[in-house]
């Protein structure tokens, strides 16, 4: 054991409230390691160099410690490409806490799940039936311009017609300039260029029971049961990935003497020895945060919610329609989403404790669901808006709620895991020399992301006539990023392109960003730049084919509630 | 859309039906579903296809008459003009349905293999039904002997509807086989008339060549033993009449 260091962090509590009692391991039983707890932060500037054999052996075993959404889709994504069901694959070894169940918030996914399901070898169907899943086509917000009733406007997941081959935007603002007012919210951006609005709107699915699993007329992403979705992804990592599944609590780390974590120890089942370690704790951030102490980076200036209210209301009918995407309507000091399962909605009131109190929050909760919430137990979750400065530290990523959160505007928490487990999986560097130029590859990529993620969910308050104290100081410059501010300039005079954004894969593409500013009435001024209008029959063309996309889906495609139903009973064909 | 009603020896009694007029069934038929024991005499007319049924989304076994929906290019003056008429057409005006699906679930025959769930029916509005002011006509046949037994005609439609029960639990079978084996394949068809008039045909399926050709000798055996390579060899070679049906459609055209 010599040149190793441990670390040792506390569980905030264990289930039976008698504190923590270590068994003996096997590998250390001339330890004590109650009364031997040295608490001893990694020292990275007494590091000796990593020795020529370590660092060329080649990475075997993945340990992922936490067994939420991000564990188990790490621990997949990682185990399918690496082939853990076969004898020379990488082994992934999970370790799940008993005592600490996930925070299971997440119930909105992007497009992206799709890639993520099938690259995990799943069945669309078997996912479908036994998570409570249904479609999602984009999110609708609601009163988040001037709060009136008819106040909305959609961020679809497919692109506005002739994105990239004309200043559409430019267009759409000439139109509505001469079409009549009353005729306000079919010349709305989304739905004058984008035919998914129509089809959410008339509570439509995205394809029919005919299309492959997977497949579609419109792009589409899932709501889902969080609470069902990690078994359901344990049952598959294990059964078919050979994902090797051990259910205990990690109670200590042993570090390597260059500040690796050699391996870490568990309550029963001894230590678990690794070449690189994936935190998955969860808010608790054991290896990275609590290890490593790398740093958290608060965003609470830019965005300024910190509390949940979330509460499960029942459907009043079986077949009370499912609503084709996530609803999200702007209050006094937050917003509500609204989320359709097959059986019951999930519905959450984030709110910004400074500017209204719980019983304030619940109130506004309660006046959303109605009647129903009387019978029905609202949850409070803390929400701590930020990330760690560094998510690859050493041997050891964090994935999913050890690296940070935000509010659940645009179901960013997936999307985030999903990225990060493909990267890890392939990226996964061939030996340990390697790993700290993934590891610095991996902290750009994502620091990059995450201060985009920030950007975008901010630009929703920026362009708000709401006047409540919490819009209002949601519009200060001072809360918001410069990067932000410089684009909003730029965007004054074009509208949003690719250029404006440097990821080859960028998590919300300048499609994105148009919606949202032109559906909340944002206006870019042409009037430097005539020629980019200079086609109008191109344009009136696409206003055209959109239209025609319209009838064309909505003849065809049958209720989110009817093709459900009909998944349920027929299930998806793999062709 | 068929008028379904149980079949009541009392209400039935002196019913007179034309089984020649079961082919106007077909009249806008562009996909008729066939099942594995007629595949061969299918194929001998028309392309065998799979294609997935619109309610359930699952595969079935089609013969491909037409073009565009609720076009048969074996459909015309009044009559089908295929030598042989599918299983789908013979059966007519006879159906089984479940017990709710009948005006008068009570009081019925049982279908031929007794599962009593099942309530043998027939269409009040198919055309083999004969109309009252076209009784004169002595060429028809009655579900009742004088006596109230089955009549012979009565007799065959039963082993008719029996056959198609077993032939489709057949095909879902054989689907199920092809799905396993992976043999199945996505058929796009780009077809230009004589007329220039092009159409794209999508949503069909058939055999998977190459994947066949690459099964492993026991999974080919087990296909064997199974008795599937006989329609599944037929479905490959049915899709050739792909081009008499294309000249079915040109003769057409040509007399508009």
């Amino acid at each position: 054991m010599t040149g190793m260091h441990r670390s040792v962090f506390l569980p905030e509590q264990t289930a039976d409230g008698q504190g923590l009692r270590f068994a003996a391991s096997p590998v250390f039983s001339c330890i004590d390691m109650v009364t031997n707890v040295i608490k001893q932060p990694p020292q990275h500037d007494q590091a000796t160099p990593i020795t020529q054999q370590t660092a060329t052996a080649p990475i075997r075993t993945v340990v992922i410690v936490g067994g939420g959404n991000a564990g188990w889709l790490t621990a997949g994504r990682i185990a399918a490409k690496h082939k853990s069901n076969q004898p020379d694959g990488v082994k992934v070894i999970l370790i799940e806490s008993p005592t600490l169940p996930p925070i299971g918030v997440g119930e909105g996914t992007w497009p992206t799940m799709r890639s993520t399901l099938i690259a995990l070898g799943i069945s669309e169907t078997d996912f479908i039936r036994q998570c409570d899943v249904t479609f999602k086509q984009g999110a609708k917000f609601a009163q988040w311009v001037d709060g009136s009733s008819s106040d909305f406007y959609y961020h679809p997941l497919v692109l506005p017609q002739g994105f990239g081959k004309a200043e559409m935007a430019g267009y759409w603002q000439q139109s509505t300039a001469t079409a009549n007012n009353t005729s306000c919210n079919t010349s709305s951006f989304s739905n004058a260029l984008c035919y998914q609005e129509a089809l959410c709107e008339h509570g439509l699915a995205p394809k029919t029971i005919r299309h492959a699993e997977f497949g579609a007329v419109a792009n589409y992403a899932y709501h889902l049961d969080s609470g069902k979705f990690g078994p359901f992804l344990r049952q598959h990592c294990i059964e078919k990935l050979g994902v090797t599944h051990i259910l205990d609590d990690v109670v200590a780390v042993q570090s390597s003497s260059n500040g690796d974590i050699a391996a870490v120890n568990t309550k029963q089942s001894g230590v678990i020895a690794g070449d690189l370690f994936v935190d998955c704790s969860g808010f608790s951030s054991l290896l990275l945060g609590k290890h490593y102490q790398v740093p958290f980076k608060a965003c609470d200036d830019i965005l300024f919610i910190d509390t949940a209210l979330a509460v499960q209301v029942p459907y009043e009918h079986p077949d009370t329609p499912i609503a084709s995407h996530t609803i999200s309507t702007a209050q006094d000091a937050g917003w509500i989403w609204d989320i359709g399962l097959q059986h019951r909605r999930g519905v959450g009131y984030v709110y910004a404790s400074k500017y209204c109190t719980e019983a304030q929050a619940r109130a506004t909760l309660a006046r959303y669901v109605g009647p129903a919430i009387a019978d029905l137990s609202v949850r409070k979750i803390p929400i701590v808006s930020g990330h760690r400065t560094r998510f690859w530290q050493n041997n050891c990523v964090a994935v999913g709620l050890a690296a940070g959160f935000l509010e659940p505007l645009e179901a960013s928490a997936l999307v985030l895991v999903e990225l990060s487990a493909q990267m890890i999986s392939e990226q996964l560097p061939a030996n340990r020399a390697l790993m700290d130029i993934v590891a610095k590859r991996f902290n750009e990529t994502f620091l990059y992301r995450w201060d985009k993620i920030i950007d975008f969910l901010k630009l929703h308050y920026l362009l708000s006539q709401r006047e409540e104290p919490f819009w209002r100081d949601n519009r200060n410059p001072a809360t918001i990023p410069q990067s932000l501010q410089d684009l909003l300039q730029l965007w004054r005079y074009r509208a949003p392109g690719d250029l404006d954004f440097t990821s080859n894969n960028e998590v919300f593409p300048a499609a994105s960003y148009q919606y949202v500013l032109y559906g909340m009435g944002f206006k870019t001024d042409y009037s430097q730049s005539h020629y980019l209008l200079d086609n109008p029959e191109f344009a009136a063309q696409q206003f055209a084919q959109n239209q025609k996309m319209i009838a064309q889906a909505l003849s065809i495609l049958p209720s989110n509630r009817e093709l459900i139903s009909k998944i349920r009973e027929f299930g998806l064909s793999q062709l | 859309m068929a008028q379904l009603v149980a079949i009541n020896p009392q209400l039935h009694q002196h019913l007179r039906l034309q089984p020649a007029n079961a082919g106007r069934h077909s009249e806008d038929t562009q996909l008729m579903p066939v099942v594995p024991a007629e595949f061969a005499s299918m194929a001998t007319q028309a392309p065998i296809v799979l294609t997935k049924n619109g309610q359930t989304g699952q595969f079935v076994a089609v013969a491909l008459l037409g073009f565009a929906p609720g076009e048969n290019l074996f459909y015309s003056d009044n009559a089908w003009q295929g030598d042989y008429l599918p299983l789908q057409l013979q059966r007519q005006p006879f159906f089984l349905g479940q017990a709710e699906a009948a005006e008068t679930p009570t009081n019925t025959s049982t279908a031929p293999n007794n599962k009593e769930d099942y309530v043998l029916c027939i269409d009040s509005d198919s055309p083999t039904i004969c109309q009252p002011t076209s009784i004169d006509d002595t060429r028809y046949e009655q579900l009742f002997t004088e006596t109230g037994a089955d009549s012979r005609y009565f007799q065959q439609a039963k082993s008719c509807l029996a056959e198609l029960l077993r032939g489709e639990q057949q095909q879902q079978q054989l689907v199920q086989a092809l799905l396993s084996y992976d043999l199945i394949q996505p058929l796009s068809l780009d077809i230009v008339f004589d007329n220039e008039q092009s159409t794209r045909l999508n949503g069909l399926y058939t055999i998977d060549q190459q994947k066949l050709a690459a099964l492993a000798p026991d999974k080919l055996v087990e296909l064997h033993q199974a008795g599937w390579l006989l329609p599944i060899y037929t479905l490959i070679a049915s899709t050739a009449q792909i081009y008499p049906l294309i000249a079915r459609k040109n003769r057409r055209l040509a007399k508009c």
